[in-house]
This record gives C-alpha cells, structure tokens and sequence, in this order.
C-alpha cells in the first residue's frame, strides 16, 4: 500500500500567548485517512495547539515550523486556512448574539465552496444533516450559540463540520459534556466524515469517545510537548493508569 | 409648474404664513412660534441634551425653506421608493413626499370609510382642521427650544394620521419623504416635517416614516428638522418606526414626543445611517396607570459623521413601565454621545424602568460617550441602566473567519447581529428586515470605499 499524503507535519513548534510560552516543541505529524487522538492534562497546551493549528491572532508562532497540503501554514490568515480545509470544533464555541444560525451556515457554506448554493437545496441539505444529528429545526432562527446548551454547542460545532467537509478537522473535547446519546450521535457524526482522504485530530479525555471511533494513533501533551505517541491501545493503558504514568504533573 | 412657494427664513421681515392656504389659528400659531424662534438662541454645548453636540456650523439664516406640494391624483410612485415598497410587502397606505413634485397619497378605502385619516399636513389643514387645531393650534410653548420653534413657525412636510376610537390597523402606514435638492433648484434647503399621530381609545397602529436626503456636492449645508408628536389615548397602542438616512451635508434634528394614557402602549425603532450631524430627542411622557413604552435605537456612523441622541422617560403614573435599548456603532472617526434620562415621579410607584446603551466602536478614531441619568422621586421603583464602549470581540470575529468568512464579512455580521437584538423588539417583522438591510448596505459600500482607498494609498 502506497503511503498516504502527509496532510499536517508539524515540526518543533513553539507558541507564545500574550508573552507566555504555552507549546514548547511540538512535533507530529499527520497523514490523510488517519485518526490521531490527542490526550493530556489540564492546561497541558491541547486546545493552544488547535488554536494555533486555526490561526488564532493571539497565538504567536516564535519558533518552528506548520507544513499544511506541503506548504507553510504559518502566513495564512483563520478564514484562509478554513476555506482550504481546515477546521476546528472549538471546546468552547463562541455566542454571537444577533446573528441566525442559518445567515451564519449559508455565509460560511458560501466561503468554503466559493459559490452560493440555492436557498432551496441547502435547506434540503441542512435538514436532513440536522436530522441525522438530531438538531430541532428552530435552531436555524435562533443567535449562534447564543443561550445553547453544552451538547447543543457541541452538535452545532459538528453540523458545521459536516457542511464545510473539511480535510483536516481538529475536534477540540466535542465529546465534553454530552449525554450518552448525544455522545453516540456525535461520534457517528464524525464517523460519517471519516474517509481516506480525510484527516482527524480528536483532543479527547475520555476513553468513552474512542469506544466509538478507533484512533490510529494517540499522543499524550504534557506541558506544551507531546510527551508518548502509541496506537489506540494507549488510551486504554491511560484510562487504567492516569498520566502520571506517563510523567510527573508539573510543578504550577 | 406649481407656484414657486420658497421664502427665506433669513431676516425679521420673513413670514411663514405668507402665500399658506391654511386657516386664520394656523397661520396665528406659526406667527407666535417664530416670534420665539426670533428671540431664542442656538443650543450651545452647555444646553441640556446639546453636550458635546457643536451645532454652530449650521447657519439658519442661510437656509431656505424647500417646496413640498399637496398630492395629485395623477403623481405616481417614484422609483426609489420601489424598493423598500416590495421588502415591506403588505401595507395599509402610503404617502411619498418628494422637494417639488407632487406628493402621492394611497389610503386603503376600508379604513377611510372607518374614519382612518392619513394624509400630508398641508391637506389636513384643509380638510381636517377640526381634528388637528387642538394640537396645531395650541399657542407657543415657552419651553420649546430654536429648533422646535422654527419647526413650529415654517415646516413645509410631514402628515396626520388619525385612528378612529377601537380601529386596529393590521399592515402599516408607510410614510417616505426625500429631499432632491437639484430638482428643488435650492442649493442650501431645510426640509421641516411635522408629524401628528393621534391614536384614539383602544386603536392599534403602525407608522413606518422614512426621510432621506443623498449625498450631493452641490450642496453646502441642508438641515433636516422635524417634529413628531404622538398622541396615545387609553388602551391604544402605536409602533413607530423612523429611518433617516443622510448625505455628509445635511444636519439632522429631531424631536419626538409620545403621550400616553391609561394602559397604552408605545412602541418606536429609530434608526440613523447618516449625516453630518444627527440629533435626535425622544420623549415618552408615561401619564397614565398601566401604560408602558419600548423605545430602540440603531445608529450607525461612518467618517466623520456625529450622533447625539437623549432619551426622555417620564414616569408620571403607577404601575407604568419602560425598556430603553440604544445601540451605536461606529466606524472612521465617527463620534456618537447619548443620554438617557428616566424621571420617575412621586405618584409613579410600581415603575418599571430599563435603559441600556451599547457601543462598538469600529474604527480607529471612533468615540463614544454615554450619560445615564435617574431623577426618581418615588420609593417603590425597579429602575437600571447599564452601558458599554469597546471594540468588536475579537473571539467572534475569529469564530467566524475559523468558518471561512473574510475580516470584513466578519465585521459585518456581527456588527449586523448587534443591531438585530434590539430591532428584534420592533413589532414589525419586514421592517426591521427593511432596516437590517439598509444597515448592511452602508457597512458593504462603506468597506469597498475604504478598500479602493488603502488599494489607492498602496500604488
Ligand atoms: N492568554 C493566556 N495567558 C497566559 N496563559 C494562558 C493564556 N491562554 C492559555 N494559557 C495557559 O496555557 C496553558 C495551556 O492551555 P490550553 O487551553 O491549551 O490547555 P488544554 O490542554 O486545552 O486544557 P484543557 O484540557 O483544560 O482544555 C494553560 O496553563 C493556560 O492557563
Ligand atoms: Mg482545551
């Protein structure tokens, strides 16, 4: 079997935020069709690595380097990154009160695909996204994120993700704070989008999420480095052993 | 060609009645308030609800009073119109004032046949004079500042709208004034409309009133003046929408005024996209037990433009209640200030008011000030305000871009999603779409300018 394309290599990547260094040599690399899992304390850097990954301006890039699709993804802005394929469900979706989920899923279907798709073909589109990942219908007439429950969020984070068709999705705990079926219904979500030319980055801390989709590979950050990778018989060891297994907690 | 009406309101020897068609009481009120128009000054910027508002750019004295005529059977709707007509969809009547054309007036005739009166001043003068000499022809108010008198003594637009006593008027009245200052021949105008709304016991309506002037290099100064009073008696309710949208010439001062009776209901949504400088006075006077009042404002500011905008609670009687949600965003060097003012009285126990102004400031040399005041003289009152000034949050901005949109589009939806949650308080669904587009089209043409000018400053 011929090696897949290697879609993500990062290389000694270091990140400062507002002057403090957060990822302190990150290196790993990901190929398309696989499934990484991302695992590590508290504060141990996960979610900088995927705000970074997106582009987020206050994540300062001082060292090292972000290869994506074979180029430098360093000098490209969020929405540049997004509409070559990359997308990140955020731990915490931010709440824009005022603006329609709807207005908001047609503008960024619009920026991803480059063209405006007709009003009547993406409301088929939606609904049955919507359905599938059971969504009640008057969350398109409400503000994005604005008064959502967790799971809610979480769900709105993966329509978005099924309607944009990323090659690159970083899942940032969108298995956090679910119940068992919406657990189910999110993993099948991000299952549906699995492929061999899809790549997956999932930050998890549970075991649970990985009962329903097998990484690859897992890593575990500890202290803005990923510290042990393994397959996904790692996550098993983790679940039974706790990181200090892995490495003593940092000193705060 | 009409007769040519325009009468300079430069010197003493001026008389604004002269040339009217209007009855004796009229053109006496007219006299009596530019008499006080005569002996009263400019605001200045120590003026109550004038601080830091520089009004003496204007030069009244070089203004001329524009030419609006009475309707004609055979005016047709102007094209500008055309637009906002099809985006509001059903309505009830229309009126189109336009600077020296005829105007065109529509009017349901199920509704005239029930009494509904709506039509310009000029004609209700003529026509219904026993209806509006109460509130025409009261004699000059003492306290009615420079601009309200010269509204009193010379306005030359505007309408009357009367709802018979249990009349609930489903669609709106739809009311669009322009100012085409070439056609109108008049290089430096003022456009004057007063407005009178009386909504008799326990009637229902909605009063959509637009006004605008383009931007025209022809001209130095315009002023747009305009005074609106609205009468709501027991049990009715009113929703009032006002839109002004102006040119970098025109100064913009409007005063509105709602009275409400016992168990009566208010509902206004003014918006403002323009102009050199725009101020506005809205006064709720809550006179009657029960009554309540939900007044929304949407200022949006670009170059160098200046807002100034008070609001006026007076809580008069028990059991009345406010809501006051104003909400400015600016780009440029674009400057806004507003004042809240609730006033609760010793009777009004059992009020009920919130005030809220949020800010965003858009552009590096925006400003915004904002000055809550409370006079409450009674003891069992729930009263709060709250303000904010600051930028766009840049969370949701990268939010968005994370999901493909530009910086711009980005802006632009979020500073549109500001707006909507308090238009969303207007009861009018397609207006407050109309507005929610008008707004989106100044943020878009405002963007392409400023791209084409840093495009410009890069060669
Ligand atoms: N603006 C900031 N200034 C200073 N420290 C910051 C800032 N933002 C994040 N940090 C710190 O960076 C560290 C890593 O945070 P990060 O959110 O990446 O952790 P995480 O692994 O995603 O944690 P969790 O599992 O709780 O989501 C934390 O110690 C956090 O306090
Ligand atoms: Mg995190």
């Amino acid at each position: 079997m011929t090696e897949k394309e290697e879609i993500l290599v990062i290389k000694d990547l270091h990140v400062r935020v507002d002057d403090k260094e957060i990822l302190k040599g990150v290196s790993l690399t990901v190929r398309r069709g696989e499934i990484h899992a991302l695992m590590g304390r508290n504060g141990s850097g996960k979610s900088t690595l995927s705000y970074t990954l997106m582009g987020h301006p206050r994540y300062k890039v001082t060292a090292g380097q972000i290869w994506y699709k074979g180029s430098d993804l360093t000098a490209l802005a969020a929405d540049e990154r997004s509409r070559s394929g990359i997308y990140l469900a955020f731990q915490y979706p931010v709440a824009i009160p005022g603006v329609s989920v709807s207005n908001f899923l047609r503008a960024a279907v619009k920026s991803r695909r480059g063209t405006d798709v007709p009003v009547k073909e993406f409301r088929k589109e939606l609904r049955n996204r919507m359905s599938s990942l059971n969504i009640k219908d008057d969350f398109l007439s409400r503000y994005i994120n604005d008064g959502f429950s967790g799971g809610e969020k979480k769900r709105l984070e993966i329509l978005q993700m099924e309607l944009l068709a990323p090659d690159l999705a970083v899942l940032d705990e969108t298995d956090s704070g679910l119940d068992i079926d919406a657990l189910k219904t999110v993993a099948s979500g991000i299952n549906s989008m699995t492929g061999p030319d899809v790549a997956i980055l999932l930050i998890t801390h549970y075991q649970r999420l990985l009962n329903y989709i097998t990484p690859d590979y897992v890593h575990v950050m500890q202290d803005g480095q990923i510290v042990m990778s393994g397959g996904s018989e790692l996550a098993h060891q983790l679940e039974a052993r706790g990181y200090d297994w892995v490495a003593p907690a940092p000193v705060v | 060609m009409a007769e040519q009406k325009t009468v300079s309101t430069a010197t003493q020897v001026d008389d604004p009645t002269k040339r009217r068609e209007e009855p004796t009481w009229m053109k006496e009120a007219r006299l009596a308030s530019w008499e006080s128009y005569l002996s009263t000054q400019l605001p200045g910027i120590r003026d109550d609800g004038w601080h830091r508002t520089d009004i003496s750019g204007l030069n009244l004295a070089d203004l001329r009073a524009v030419d609006f005529h009475s309707p004609e059977a055979s005016a047709s709707v102007s094209p500008w119109v055309i637009p906002a007509l099809d985006s509001l969809s059903s309505h009830s009547g229309v009126l189109i004032q336009e600077a020296g054309t005829p105007a065109y007036l529509k009017l349901d005739s199920e509704l005239a046949d029930k009494g509904v009166v709506f039509c310009d001043i000029e004609t209700a003068l003529k026509t219904h004079g026993d209806k509006v000499r109460r509130y025409l022809g009261e004699p000059a108010d003492l306290n009615d500042d420079k601009f309200t008198n010269l509204i009193k003594s010379w306005f030359n637009c505007g309408l009357f709208l009367f709802v018979p006593p249990g009349v609930e008027i489903a669609n709106p009245l739809l009311s669009f004034t322009s100012v085409n200052y070439r056609s109108s021949g008049i290089a430096d105008g003022a456009v004057l409309p007063r407005l009178l709304v009386v909504a008799s016991e326990g009637s229902r309506v909605t009063l959509l009133h637009s006004v605008t002037a383009p931007l025209s290099q022809a001209v130095d100064t315009a002023l747009h003046a305009g005074l609106v009073d609205i009468h709501i008696e027991q049990a009715a309710h009113v929703s009032y929408l006002e839109l002004t949208e102006f040119g970098p010439a025109v100064y913009s001062v409007t005063n509105t005024r709602a009275w409400l009776n016992k168990d009566a209901s208010f509902t206004s949504l003014t918006a403002a996209l323009g102009g050199r400088l725009v101020k506005g006075e809205i006064s709720t006077y809550l006179n009657g037990q029960g009554a309540s009042a939900e007044v929304a404002g949407v200022v949006l500011g670009a170059d160098n433009e200046k807002y100034s905008f008070n609001t006026i609670e007076e809580h008069n009687a028990p059991d009345t209640r406010s809501n006051i949600h104003f909400r400015t965003a600016l780009k440029d060097s674009s400057t806004s200030i507003y004042q809240g003012i609730i006033r609760v009285d010793r009777e009004a126990q059992r009020t009920d008011a919130y005030q809220s102004n949020k800010n965003l400031l858009l552009g590096s040399g925006a400003k915004a000030d904002s000055i809550p005041k409370l006079e409450i003289l009674a003891d069992d009152v729930r009263c709060s305000h709250g303000a904010t000034v600051g930028p766009v949050d840049q969370e949701q901005v990268f939010y968005l871009m994370s999901r493909g949109l530009t910086a711009a589009e980005a802006e632009e939806l979020i500073v549109l999603g500001f707006f909507t949650t308090v238009m969303a308080k207007f009861d009018h669904k397609p207006a407050i779409a109309w507005v929610g587009s008008a707004i989106a089209s100044k943020l878009i043409a405002h963007d392409r300018d400023s791209r084409k000018q840093s495009a410009g400053e890069q060669k």
